[in-house]
């Protein structure tokens, strides 16, 4: 069966760039910025996203552009094929359950975002002017509580539904018409949004001028002013490599989906570096100059880093609203800064899902439409565990797992199989093969050396700090034990799902296939 | 803000808005080539 293609380069990008934008640009850059030494925190940024990020984001799509011509767009068949071992195919079934187990709570924050969408425009939060006051709607509208404002999971439980059905829809009409399309609107409409919002944030000046202090440029300093002293402390260097990880979106097996539909000679190298620019301009421009300036223009910054401290969840659904409220067309703003989100959350979220569906087609021989629909149903139905066990940490202990040590896990194994056991030639050859810009030579040394020792270095240091502490519950509360073991359970049920399915299809002989990239033109 | 704080930030910016340029040039080189 022909292997459909990306329709135009462009289209590729925006795509891309669509599963790198994600909440965390507009959300965690500005809190980690801001929490670790201000300014000071871009120098470890910077070289981070040329010692990890541009090297594990050209690896990865130089590893599905090469398992996409024969035959094998997911991390099973592409291990398989960079190293001729019989275990390497179950190494690849990270690259399943991940995206899987991200996508499951995933869908429920991004339905988050559409229903405030829709209620910014509707006003149906206005008069809820006080922090209490929005925690309270954020906790009527999440099932957590019931109040005047909601009685009930039902608005949430509509806009859930509605948000699966789109990232159905989207998947059901394929990379062309679907997912290419997708980010072909979105994305240029979603910088649109953005640079509006930053427009509007950087005329706000000082919004009340009884309150000299609290003014965006005080909050634009809140994030920059450096603090060089933080530069001697490792969990600076940690946490902007972990910023670039996350922000980037490597690590999920999702970019080696969208590149194994590329072509044989197709470039990888400009492709990589476009996706990292528009990224880096939501992140750094955008994303620094949206919610913690305007948050501190309005609340001051002593009360603004109390805020951040409560995570960046409370920062969008509670405080963005109240400052909305205050602003003349503070509906329309609120629309945008919500839909936004939406829509960078819905481009990540299809790139998310694209894995399993592409497993399935590639290795069992299924059509894509029986591929959406069973994933689809599974994953909908375990979305529903997170959002009625909410309030019981089972969303925490699916992100801390999958979204946040596994893919730097799934990386570092990438790397290795790539640059180590494929060998440093073949991979430098399958990245600047068709490539057009030239590709620096120092990345050789970078991405067999560098990158690597990196990722040891987080992998070792959360293991060190976090993950006992996470594994012994010791954070958790006893009653929401149980519903910790359920989220641990049906990561087990995933991995032990994808294990059996690698297993059929090695036996169908999918993994000794190899087809040319002629026959797949 | 301070001014090693804009100083920061214009040179965050600055390599966001060039890695940007460099990108749409070379997309575009190719489009015409």
């Amino acid at each position: 069966m022909e292997r459909e293609r990306w329709a135009t380069k462009i289209g590729l990008i925006l795509a891309l760039a669509g599963n790198a934008v994600g909440l965390g640009n507009f959300l965690r850059f500005p809190v980690q910025a801001a929490g670790n030494g201000g300014g000071a925190f871009m120098i470890p940024y910077f070289i981070a996203l040329i010692l990890v990020g541009i090297p594990l984001m050209w690896t990865e799509l130089a590893m599905g552009r090469f398992g996409g011509h024969q035959g094998h767009g997911t991390m099973p068949g592409i291990f398989s094929l960079l190293w001729r071992h019989p275990a390497a195919k179950y190494f690849g079934v990270l690259g399943l359950l991940l995206p899987i187990t991200v996508f499951i709570y995933y869908l429920c924050v991004e339905s988050w975002t559409l229903g405030f969408s829709f209620f910014s425009l509707t006003g149906k939060y206005n008069g809820a002017l006080t922090q209490e006051a929005m925690g309270g709607f954020l906790r009527g509208y999440q099932g957590l509580a019931r109040n005047d404002y909601f009685h009930g999971i039902y608005w949430a439980y509509l806009f859930f539904v509605a948000t699966a059905a789109i990232n159905y829809y989207v998947l059901r009409r394929g990379i062309r018409g679907g997912i290419e399309r997708l980010a072909n609107i979105g994305m240029p409409l979603l910088i649109i949004m953005a640079i509006a919002l930053v427009v509007r944030v950087l005329t706000l000046g000082t919004p009340d001028p009884s309150r000299p202090d609290q003014s965006v440029m005080n909050g634009l300093g809140f994030i920059w002013n450096p603090d060089l002293g933080a530069l001697a402390n490792p969990k600076v260097w940690l946490a902007a490599a972990g910023q670039i990880f996350f922000t980037l979106s490597v690590g999920f097996g999702a970019i080696q989906a969208y590149s194994s539909y590329l072509g044989k000679n197709d470039d990888v190298a400009l492709a990589g570096v476009a996706t990292v620019s528009t990224n880096e301009f939501c992140e750094v421009i955008c994303g620094g100059t949206i919610a913690i300036p305007i948050a501190c223009a309005f609340f001051g910054v002593a009360a603004t880093q109390a805020i951040a401290r409560g995570g960046s969840f409370n920062l969008a659904f509670q405080s963005m609203p109240i400052v909305f409220q205050h602003l003349p067309l503070g509906n329309i703003f609120g629309f945008m800064w919500f839909f936004l989100l939406f829509i960078a959350g819905v481009t990540s979220s299809v790139a998310l899902t694209l894995p399993a569906v592409t497993f399935f087609v590639d290795e069992l021989g299924w059509t894509r439409k029986k591929a959406v629909n069973v994933i689809s149903i599974f994953t909908f139905a375990a979305a529903n565990l997170v959002i009625f066990y909410l309030a019981h940490g089972f969303m925490d202990e699916l992100d801390f797992w999958a979204g946040t040590f596994g893919v730097v896990l799934l990386a570092f194994i990438e790397i290795v199989v790539f640059f180590w056991v494929f060998g440093k030639d073949n991979a430098w050859e399958e990245i600047t093969r068709g490539a057009e810009i030239k590709v620096p030579r120092f990345f050789r040394f970078v991405m067999k050396y560098v990158t690597p020792l990196f990722l040891i270095a987080i992998l070792g240091t959360w293991a060190k700090s976090d993950m006992m502490k996470v594994l012994k519950m010791e954070a958790v509360p006893p009653e929401n034990r149980p519903y910790v073991w359920g989220a641990r359970a049906l990561m087990l049920a995933i991995i032990a799902g994808f294990t059996i399915l690698v297993v059929i299809a090695s036996r169908r002989g999918s993994f000794s296939r190899q087809r040319s990239s002629e026959e797949n033109i | 803000m301070t001014t090693q704080g804009y100083v920061f930030m214009t040179i965050a910016w600055g390599i966001v808005l060039a890695l940007a340029a460099f990108s749409v040039t070379r997309l575009l080189r190719r489009k015409k080539g």
